[in-house]
């Protein structure tokens, strides 16, 4: 039997990650590991660039939510395979801290996860609230894991002021400065966003990675 | 004098009339506000398990000179809960909304019991469309369905659900099949009960979601099947798909319905352009009418008649803390359009 070349395997991973194919991705992983490459490399050159490929597609409108979810899945199953094999001190550079959620009375969480999983891809260290989140969770989580992010999204126009009280909340502790807040969902404007103080928008889990990339001074 | 109702249902016929109506559907399309629940001095989240209260709020939107329609009920959980899914009934200001899902995965959907129109809030809707049709007369009465995509992904956890539509795809098929089926029986109760027009909000499934593929195979095909059996027993049809369209425009046109509503990222001469042969309904930005002032709500509500809309309304679920005042300058704008 011949031997992929480390450049080959990178090349199936991102392939499978970018086709869906959350089953086969796990053997390559474990052939690329065996083959004694680099994790780190692997994640990055292979599962990542996959995914950014995909969100590629899913600008260019040949993509969408459900594509980018099952994508996804076999990014993660490929990450189940090479994290266990980064060395203790590895990380992905300094990476920068989110908190994610939708916010109290919404439990529309799909794009939510989406933009979770963009920011992960993007090398976020991202903590999920979940859905139907307390204002109050946020401010509390995000001073807890000294976020420089705090993301809030809702589907719902009947939840919307609740961003505004997470941001006057924020204003009240004289903490508003400690972090960048945007905000996301689908009844959600530019304009909202200016009106209630938040620091960015954006209209889809791709556009989020840009804007909160600029926000935290990433690349 | 041509009423409210007739003047709704001639526009949905695709008949001529002096001028756009003016609705607020309910369900999704939430038109209740705190002010309003001051008003009438009904509240929520009581009025969503009282047909008496519940009524009494519908009608309090027409009293207050809101919008010309009286609609229940005033959220999208009802159809989800009465299929298993846990669901908390929210406050004066916020929505019921799914807070656990009946089951795992699609084929888990052979373990869910029919819908029991006899008990619970499916009896309460219909309870107050009863109360509704005996005590009213002259304005249409809306009785809302939420969409076979959303129900079903509010029954099943959504991520899991959107990937099965792929993977599981003939028992995904059977799933919806399911669903499709209860709401078919839901809003031919509503009908008989005395609903005329039928509102179906499919707000998770989107063409920017679901893609045109999928958007056809899943939303357009079950929505047809839930707009064809509730046409048959005589009501009016209106769709509402959130999101935008430009992927999906001529998947949308393949549904039956007698209109369609959009969000606010469509605009209606784009809408009016792409579907030159249906009533289109919409879509005056709920954001402008919560955060705005009056006089914005009626240069919005004026362009969406420049634009060519036929029925005016909010573009989505009117905010809690919406004034009163500017819910109103809708309907009053549009009024001095028949003069």
């Amino acid at each position: 039997m011949i031997m992929a070349t480390k450049e080959e395997l990178l090349q199936k991973m991102s392939d499978y990650v970018f086709e869906m194919e959350d089953e086969e991705i796990a053997d390559v992983c474990e052939e690329y590991i065996e083959a004694g490459f680099d994790p780190l490399d692997g994640i990055l050159h292979g599962l990542v660039d996959g995914m950014n490929r995909a969100s590629e597609m899913y600008d260019q409108e040949e993509y969408f939510v459900t594509d980018l979810l099952l994508c996804s899945d076999a990014m993660y199953a490929g990450l189940d395979v090479l994290r266990p094999h980064l060395p203790e001190d590895a990380s992905m550079g300094e990476s920068k801290k989110a908190v994610i959620g939708v916010i109290e009375g919404d439990t529309h969480d799909i794009g939510k996860n989406l933009v979770k999983i963009m920011m992960e891809t993007a090398g976020f260290e991202m903590y999920d609230l979940g859905r139907d989140v307390p204002i109050d969770s946020f401010i509390e989580k995000a001073k807890e894991v000294d976020a420089d992010l705090i993301m809030m999204s809702t589907l719902m126009t009947t939840t919307m002021p609740g961003m505004r009280t997470v941001i006057e909340k924020l204003k009240e502790q004289g903490i508003r400065d400690n972090f960048k807040v945007m905000v996301g969902g689908s009844p959600i404007s530019v304009k909202y966003a200016e009106d209630i103080g938040a620091d960015g928008y954006s209209r889809n889990a791709v556009e989020a990675v840009e804007v909160a990339k600029k926000l935290c001074g990433v690349e | 004098m041509t009423t409210a109702n007739e003047r709704l249902i001639k526009i949905l016929s695709g008949q001529k009339v002096d001028r756009p109506a003016c609705i607020c559907p309910g369900g999704m399309m939430n038109m209740v506000t705190k002010e309003l629940q001051d008003v009438a001095g009904v509240y929520l989240p009581e009025a969503h398990t009282d047909a008496r209260m519940m009524a009494d709020l519908a009608k309090a939107i027409v009293d207050q000179g809101c919008f010309e329609n009286y609609g229940v009920p005033f959220c999208m959980s009802v159809e989800a809960e009465a299929l298993g899914a846990t669901c908390t009934m929210g406050s004066q200001l916020f929505e019921p909304h799914i807070t656990g899902y009946a089951i795992d995965t699609v084929e888990d959907y052979k373990k869910l019991s029919p819908m029991d129109l006899e008990s619970g809030r499916a009896k309460v809707v219909l309870d107050a469309i009863r109360i509704l049709k005996e005590e009213t007369s002259d304005y249409p009465i809306v009785g809302n369905l939420v969409g076979p995509v959303s129900v079903a992904s509010s029954v099943m956890e959504p991520t899991r659900y959107y990937k099965q539509l792929r993977q599981k795809r003939e028992l995904a098929h059977e799933y919806m099949q399911f669903v499709t089926d209860q709401l078919i029986r839901f809003g031919l109760a509503e009908v008989e009960a005395g609903a005329n027009v039928i509102v179906i909000s499919d707000p998770s499934g989107t063409g920017e979601i679901l893609g045109p593929k999928y958007f056809d195979e899943y939303a357009v095909t079950y929505i047809n099947q839930v707009v064809d059996a509730v046409a048959a027993a005589g009501a009016k049809t209106i769709v509402h798909i959130c999101g935008q369209m430009k992927s999906v425009y001529d998947k949308v046109a393949k549904i039956h319905s007698d209109a369609f509503s959009f969000d606010a990222v469509v605009s209606i001469r784009e809408a009016k352009t792409q579907l030159p042969d249906k009533v289109i309904m919409g879509n005056v930005s709920t954001f402008a009418i919560e955060m705005q002032n009056t006089s914005t709500v009626e240069k919005l509500a004026r362009s969406c008649y420049n634009a060519g809309s036929d029925i005016i309304s909010p573009a989505c679920g009117l905010g809690m803390g919406s004034p009163l005042e500017n819910v109103k300058a809708v309907l009053s704008t549009v009024r001095t359009f028949g003069e």
